[in-house]
């Protein structure tokens, strides 16, 4: 089994930041696995998901995504950049152009520079874009503007995007976070659903135990930049995800309080 | 609670204060008015009916007006490209964007007819004064709508389309200027509206267009033809705005 992810002793700590946002964070994930991070605003999660997509610099430790070395002080090559879809919490679209458009922004990076400039797409783009909003349900919605659109039909858009990229490792920070709990089920769903199809892992975060429970085989628990526990589903314990969520005592000398 | 209420009293007495101290302070000879009425009804008999001889006129003075408009407005958006990055929050520090935003502001508050008179003693009548002016007093106004386009612009979108792996060229022509170019449109075409009203007046200091027919007109008593242009003039802005407000619909 090969594998996706690889993390040995991370830690992180945001510009001017006095506490790490990530600490001593080891973890391995193969290929095709889908993994919830679970835990409370703040834990770290959001801020593992743009470590591991190349945004993030500064960090000490060693990372590895699909078989390459990320550098600690660089992006990654613009070539590898594809592979790696992200599904951001806020979804990230140009609201005024329509929704095609935004789902072909994501095939931007597997076009000749000239082609991606001039933005035009050949038939394999706009069969790839096409499939994309299919799998997300939304193949009717192509020619809408996204400013008028929905905050569920902006999250499939976002997926399709990312899908549209052909990635081989989906990162999706909170994708259901802005969703009703119907909603948030059917997008997560479709979600995994569509990683599993074309064998890609995907990692996606949440705050909400009974949907990482529902749409990840293992589950990783984080809280204060460190995780706390990762094991499959079938393993997990109330209790863990319990103690995920408690009040924390507040920390000596640091004037701290860790937002329940 | 307290505040808000004495707050409002202190307006009320302000405003009350500068309508009494105009009324105390400006000669106003009531009187006046009671013969104003035959005189502006002497006035309007000697504007009809309107002499339509000076059509000739008007297509000569309403097609420079639309040249200083347009050429104008074109000095405005090359002038206000760079001035706008030099306002903008986003592209440069305070230290630069603050004294560029306040010198928007001075350019902003010279009315346009005085730049018209400055213009026409530097480079001497006729429609380069009203063209250099207009760019001028326009900028004002335009560069600051274009820095505020700029800033405008969702940072989120532009990581997303890094993050998929576009080169800073690719993310500025399909993320950066799709938020852009619809703002930067309406406001371009706003501003030309603008420019248009405000030049058909220009021509009354010697700069050019329509506006030097009506001076000439009413100077020389010739009522009756300043009431056609005056006419024109009105036709001119109102199909202006009608333009305007199908074109901006566009763009939002």
């Amino acid at each position: 089994m090969t594998t996706a992810i690889r993390i040995d002793d991370l830690n992180f700590a945001h510009p001017g930041g006095s506490v790490p946002a990530l600490e001593r964070v080891s973890l391995t994930i193969s290929t095709g696995e889908s993994v919830a991070l679970l835990g409370p605003s703040g834990a770290g999660k959001t801020t593992l998901l743009a470590l591991l997509d190349g945004r993030l610099h500064g960090w000490r430790g060693r990372v590895s995504v699909l078989g390459a070395p990320l550098d600690p002080d660089q992006p990654p090559p613009r070539a590898s950049r594809p592979d790696t879809g992200f599904v951001f919490q806020e979804f990230a679209l140009v609201e005024r152009s329509t929704v095609l458009r935004n789902v072909l922004n994501g095939r931007l990076g597997r076009m000749a520079p000239l082609r991606a400039l001039l933005g035009s797409p050949r038939p394999h783009d706009l069969d790839i874009a096409r499939t994309a909003l299919t799998d997300c349900g939304i193949a009717d919605l192509a020619e809408r503007r996204v400013d008028s659109l929905s905050g569920g039909q902006r999250q499939r858009v976002a997926i399709a995007r990312c899908l549209a990229q052909e990635p081989r490792l989906i990162l999706a920070d909170e994708p259901v976070s802005n969703l009703d709990p119907t909603r948030a089920g059917e997008v997560l769903a479709m979600l995994t659903g569509a990683a599993q199809a074309r064998g890609a892992t995907a990692l996606f975060s949440s705050h909400q135990p009974d949907l990482a429970r529902r749409f990840a085989q293992r589950i990783i628990g984080m809280r204060n930049g460190r995780i706390v526990f990762d094991v499959p589903t079938s393993e997990l314990q109330d209790e863990a995800t319990a103690a995920l969520y408690r009040e924390a005592e507040p920390m000596p000398g640091s004037g701290l309080r860790a937002v329940s | 609670m307290g505040h808000r209420r004495f707050g409002g009293f202190a307006t009320s007495t302000l405003i009350a204060g500068a309508i009494l101290w105009s009324f105390a302070t400006t000669d106003v000879e009531l009187s006046r008015l009671v013969s104003a009425g035959p005189r502006i009804a002497d006035f309007l008999g000697r504007m009809f009916p309107p002499d339509p001889t000076v059509m000739a006129e008007i297509r000569k003075g309403s097609a420079e007006t639309l040249r200083i408009a347009i050429l104008g407005s074109l000095g405005a958006v090359i002038l206000s490209i760079p001035l706008a990055i030099l306002a903008s929050e986003t592209m440069v520090s305070r230290m630069v964007f603050g004294p560029v935003r306040a010198l928007l502001a001075f350019i902003r508050a010279v009315p346009l007819i005085l730049v018209a008179m400055l213009m026409v003693g530097a480079v001497g009548l006729g429609p380069l004064p009203g063209i250099i002016a207009v760019a001028f007093h326009a900028t004002g106004m335009l560069a600051k709508f274009y820095a505020e386009a700029i800033d405008g612009v969702s940072r989120a979108p532009i990581a997303a389309l890094e993050s998929a792996g576009a080169g800073p060229l690719v993310r500025l022509r399909h993320a950066i200027w799709p938020q852009m170019a619809p703002v930067i449109a309406r406001d371009t075409i706003f501003r030309f509206e603008l420019n248009l009203r405000e030049s058909l007046i220009l021509g009354i200091v010697g700069a050019g267009g329509i506006g030097f027919y009506i001076q000439t007109y009413v100077r020389s008593f010739q009522y009756d033809k300043a009431a056609s242009v005056t006419i024109a003039v009105v036709v001119m802005v109102m199909a202006i705005e009608a333009i305007n407000v199908a074109l901006r619909r566009r763009f939002t």
